[in-house]
């Protein structure tokens, strides 16, 4: 089936039957989770490994499917990231079933080779503390792990949080109608709140706010809930330090450290991919080169921005037109931090963001929740609205206040009906990914007797995969293995020109260079090539 | 028998001499063996030798000499492990008048490099001088009443274990002792230095050769200079003692412990090691730093801080970095200039400087962080300079070209400090010669300059902690309204420099505002006093019993008025995380 057919497929399958926007039931919660690695790692003892990295502040486990067959960290790795933020459940599931569909496929030779040689680091969630909040009575879209936070930081804890005024289970936004209000009904539907703006002679008659109380009185509402810190923001890169969720400073939390401290031991990793909202995959990152040389450089370096082009050509191939919107990423998150200080190759992408095609009025605000409300009407997504309904509400006595607005995680992840196709997408382009792993060949061996005991030898040490060895920022970082050639000679030989040990800079994609040794002495020479990124070969060389 | 006896007469001439020391006072009498020297306790309970160094269990040993001592004073506690799971052990030194927590507090800590030993005995000198000298001297003891010391002589102790105990350098090393794969070969730790003449000193290495760059000067031919331009010289300088352990062409390029550097640890614009060398994998990725970051997310009471390292003399303030500029905002700098000011005049020989534009930029040092994320005064203090060696004005007292340090060797330490050249043969580099200074030399002090500087720089110390915030509540008086109303009024006066709040805690709400709490009578307005002659107030609507104050700056204050109804007995609590808790009732 091509693509095309395939989308038309997928709408055909929605419109029929009409989806739920929010159902329970899609997506497991963060015990069920680890329940599936768990049981996954049982059921394929050969192919995987399940590992609890740690337990978060509310309990619950984080922990890591290692996919490969014998000696994993010795192959080159992708560390596969879901679950970046939290209200994305989606990039949680897309982790756990790109793990299960592979491990389906062992019986496939293709696989089972594929697994010999590479590895998947699994880790469906980074913060399932606030995943969870999806599966609790008093559903929101929670961006904050479980540890006790000041978000207002004014010296007392969650003592403004969100309150359920129209009792439906579900945190959504309220109106005020309000003269002093910025905010009014988008004219294309009035369901639909925007920001007035006075320059184009619109006012605005609404207050606009999270659905709750100002239970502290002080004026603002729902500043301080009982979510704590977002790991997203709570890494180092470009850490935004002293903002609401940010962490006391940059990577505070236990969840921070231990994907950094897995990460940081698990050499053999040479790309990390991430569901979340950063997107460099549908539309590669932009080489900037004032931010790209700086001390503190702040833009991806140039090769590396090449390499990017030639993954994101590959996801679209995958992709087609489902391919989600570009984002470059935010500042304290994983997708950076995994480039700029762990210097891997990062790439990030959401699976799927809704598509944007809804043509609206030219002179009307532009407002993504009412495209969002468009597509999903015309495809048959129920409750992906709640209805303004009026309330009494104990701050604004004598006014009219309406609580509704979009469904929460309705906008973030799709329809249960799509999770099928789009899983199937990534999987697919996962496995293409590993293929171009980089890895390390000794080739050409060639061994010449010069005279009097005396061998040349010859060999040329490659790279035959389409990533380099390493990242130009990997390069500079402390935490990435270079590969290193190493010549042992027998008990009795001698090296007489050549390094007995070289450590290489990173080798460029299909690229390879030639060494040659002197030896003195008969016997078999051992020579050494690789990394744990890249894999080790090793050839015994009799002389 | 005998040996009963000497036991005895020893018992009694002890119980003699304390009994001398404790009735000798200033100007008093000489009534046994000494006189009392001015500033310096003559016979304390806890003898300590001020001019050599102590190991880790040598401080163990003293530190708990110490809570034997003066168990009212001092307590001693682990505030974690290090790498090597030594005890990170802390000195808390305060008068038990009320709980540390609610006390302004000064951190010190020593020796998170682990060559700069020199740092846990200035910070020791610090609490054995407060222990010393608290019944005898009323500053010492008022300051203990107010105030509490955090004392951390060893921030590395695996580090100073190495130091001491393995052949090193006067600069290795710097980091602790995780391993680390320095030059990237896939090994850990495989080609360190190599003690060639086994005398626990890593020296340097010269080998003779008619075409070599140096020579002997012929004031001092322990010393190698230049040859003169245009002839060739008699040696070689080959670098350290070390060999080619591993066979790849290179000597001592990967040390048994990893080059890292513990003081680029920290959570303060923190930066990888490309932009920052010596940074590890992320902030506080140490069990040293961390553990100290612990200590401090628990203590927001630390509003001073001095960390000592060596050398060059002198008081360093933030930022490490240029465009950090911006945080250092003029009300902390008011205060920064006045401690530094005094700091020089205290610790003659020292400067007051700008880390980043004075010696070398710092991203993600340790003064940064507690100046930035905690919000507390913050100077490195450079132990140590060699301006010390003779005084010499017209010498930068850094430069390593002075060859200050062969005169002073050979005319005060009598060549103690110079392990002299000796033949030795090298692996790859055939017959050399070995010798140079010892790993004790150049950066720490001299046996001898050692308790002057350590007693300057508590001074100092004693002057910073003095002038962490000092509540008083200056005020409290009630004035009845009629109608069973009546107004408390109540003043709270900072009487030091500090204020609760630095301008960058303030602009980035670090810290919580102080609480001024008024008790014993039912609230039914409160408000903070701007003017109370023109009655300009600031009402707080919610909770008026807990008036939130934003900052008591230095030598300032704050007024505070309630209408209370109902008044039993009124009691005031100002209760502020830098500045402490204070109560008073109204007689």
């Amino acid at each position: 089936m091509n693509k095309t057919k395939r989308i038309i497929a997928i709408f055909f399958v929605l419109w029929m039957a009409g989806v739920s926007a929010i159902n329970a039931n899609e997506f497991t919660d963060a015990k069920a989770s680890q329940d599936k690695l768990k049981s996954l790692a049982g059921q394929y003892p050969d192919f995987a490994k399940y590992e609890v990295l740690t337990s978060t502040p509310a309990g619950n486990n984080l922990g890591v499917l290692t996919l490969g067959r014998g000696n994993a960290a010795e192959k080159p790795a992708i560390a596969l990231v879901g679950g970046i933020e939290g209200p994305h459940l989606f990039g949680t599931k897309l982790a756990i079933e790109f793990a299960e569909k592979v491990l389906g496929q062992t019986g496939n030779k293709q696989i089972s080779a594929l697994l010999d040689s590479v590895c998947f680091y699994v880790i469906p969630s980074i913060n399932p503390d606030a995943a969870q909040s999806y599966f609790t009575s008093l559903r929101y879209e929670r961006r904050g792990n479980g540890s006790p936070t000041d978000l207002d930081r004014d010296g007392r804890i969650a003592e403004d949080g969100y309150d359920d005024l129209n009792r439906d289970g579900l945190i959504s936004m309220m109106r005020i109608a309000d003269p002093t209000g910025k905010w009014m009904p988008h004219p294309a539907d009035e369901r639909i709140m925007v920001e007035a703006r006075p320059a184009q002679g619109e006012t605005g008659s609404y207050l606009y706010l999270t659905e709750g109380i100002d239970n502290d009185k002080d004026e603002s509402f729902n500043e301080d809930g009982d979510e704590g810190v977002i790991i997203n923001r709570n890494f180092a890169f470009k850490h935004p330090f002293f903002t609401t969720g940010s962490g006391e400073h940059a990577m505070s939390e236990v969840e921070t450290r231990a994907i950094a401290d897995f990460l940081y031991d698990a050499k053999n990793v040479f790309a990390v991919v991430s569901f979340g909202p950063a997107n460099n995959l549908s539309k590669p990152l932009s080489y900037n080169e004032r931010e790209a040389s700086a001390r503190i450089h702040t833009g991806w370096k140039k090769d590396d921005i090449t390499l990017n082009e030639q993954i994101s050509h590959l996801y679209n191939k995958h992709l087609g037109k489902m391919a989600p919107a570009e984002q470059s990423g935010s500042d304290g998150d994983f997708f950076q931090w995994a480039y700029f200080h762990y210097g891997r190759f990062s790439f990030s992408t959401p699976g799927w963001t809704f598509p944007d095609t809804a043509k609206t009025d030219k002179d009307a605000p532009k407002s993504q929740e009412l495209n969002f409300l468009k597509w999903a009407e015309a495809n048959k997504i129920e409750n992906a609205f709640i209805p303004w309904t009026a309330i009494d509400h104990p701050d604004f006595p004598n006014k009219k206040v309406e609580v509704g607005g979009l469904a929460p995680f309705a906008m973030i992840n799709p329809p249960a009906n799509m999770h099928d196709t789009i899983i199937d997408i990534h999987t697919n382009f996962l496995l293409d990914l590993a293929r171009m792993r980089p890895r390390i060949e000794i080739r050409d061996v060639k061994t010449e007797h010069i005279g009097r005991g005396l061998y040349r030898v010859t060999a040329e040490i490659a790279n035959p995969g389409d990533f380099p060895t390493a990242s130009q920022t990997g390069e500079m970082v402390r935490w990435m293995q270079k590969t290193v050639v190493r010549l042992t000679p027998a008990r009795g030989q001698e090296i007489i020109s050549g390094n007995v040990v070289e450590v290489f800079g990173a080798m460029g994609p299909r690229s390879s260079v030639k060494r040659s040794w002197i030896i003195k002495g008969d016997g078999t020479i051992m020579l050494r090539a690789g990394g744990e990124p890249t894999g080790f070969d090793q050839k015994d060389i009799s002389l | 028998m005998r040996f009963y006896l000497s036991v005895i007469i020893l018992f009694f001439t002890l119980q003699h001499l304390s009994y001398k020391a404790k009735s000798q006072n200033d100007g008093g009498p000489i009534e046994d063996f000494f006189f009392k020297a001015p500033g310096t306790p003559p016979n304390p309970k806890v003898t300590i030798h001020w001019n050599r160094y102590n190991t880790n269990e040598g401080l163990y040993e003293i530190y708990q000499k110490m809570v034997a001592a003066y168990p009212e004073l001092v307590t001693l506690e682990t505030i974690g492990k290090s790498y090597e799971g030594r005890d990170l052990w802390l000195l808390t030194i305060t008068e038990q008048n009320k709980p540390g927590i609610e006390k302004p507090a000064l951190w010190i800590d020593g020796n998170i490099h682990s060559n700069e030993i020199q740092a846990s005995e200035v910070a020791l000198y610090t609490a054995w001088y407060l222990t010393e000298n608290y019944e005898t001297n009323a500053h010492i003891r008022q300051l203990l009443h107010e105030k509490v010391f955090y004392i951390l002589p060893v921030m590395n102790p695996d580090g100073r274990e190495n130091y001491m105990n393995e052949p090193n350098t006067s600069s290795s090393p710097r980091s602790g002792t995780q391993p680390y794969d320095d030059d990237g070969d896939g090994v850990e730790g495989e080609d360190g230095f190599y003690d060639l003449n086994n005398d626990g000193h890593i020296t340097q290495m010269r080998r003779r050769n008619p075409m070599g760059r140096w020579i002997e000067d012929p004031e001092d031919p322990r010393r190698l200079i230049p040859a003169p331009a245009g002839q060739f010289g008699d040696w070689d300088l080959l670098g350290f003692e070390a060999i080619d352990a591993d066979g790849d062409g290179q000597m001592g390029e990967d040390r048994p412990a990893g080059y890292y550097d513990p003081n680029r640890d920290w959570g303060w614009n923190w930066q990888p090691d490309y932009a920052q060398r010596g940074a590890y994998k992320y902030p506080f990725s140490h069990p040293e730093t961390r553990a100290v970051r612990d200590f401090a997310m628990a203590h927001p009471n630390i509003s001073g801080v001095l960390t000592h390292h060596n050398m060059g003399g002198m008081f360093l303030r933030g930022p490490g970095y240029e465009p950090d500029l911006q945080y250092f905002l003029p009300e902390d700098l008011r205060i920064y200039d006045a401690l530094g000011a005094m700091g020089e005049k205290l610790v003659p020989g020292y400067n007051y400087l700008i880390s980043y534009r004075d010696l070398y930029p710092v991203l993600g040092g340790q003064r940064d962080w507690f100046h930035m994320m905690r919000g507390a005064f913050t100077y490195t203090v450079e132990l140590f300079t060699r301006y010390y060696y003779f005084h010499d004005e017209n010498r930068d007292g850094n430069r390593n070209r002075s060859s200050d340090v062969y005169t002073f060797d050979k005319y005060l330490l009598f060549g103690d400090a110079f392990v002299p050249w000796t033949d030795i043969k090298h692996p790859q580099h055939g017959e050399i010669q070995v010798g140079g200074f010892k790993k004790n030399y150049v950066r720490v002090n001299p046996g001898f300059m050692l308790e002057e500087e350590a007693h300057r720089v508590t001074a100092y110390s004693i002057f910073h902690a003095w002038h962490t915030p000092g509540l008083e509540i200056t005020e409290l008086s009630i004035t009845d309204l009629g109608d069973g109303l009546t107004e408390v009024l109540a003043t709270v006066t900072n009487t030091r420099m500090t204020p609760t709040h630095s301008g960058v805690n303030l602009k980035f709400s670090i810290d919580r505002p102080d609480y001024i709490v008024l008790e014993g009578a039912d609230v039914v307005a409160g408000m903070i006093v701007k003017n109370r002659y023109l009655n300009q107030v600031e009402e707080q609507i919610v909770d008026p019993a807990s008036l939130e104050i934003e900052n008591i700056p230095g030598m300032s204050g704050v007024t505070v008025k309630w209408i209370v109804q109902n008044v039993e007995n009124i009691s005031i609590t100002v209760d502020s995380p830098k500045g402490g808790v204070i109560r008073k009732s109204l007689e």
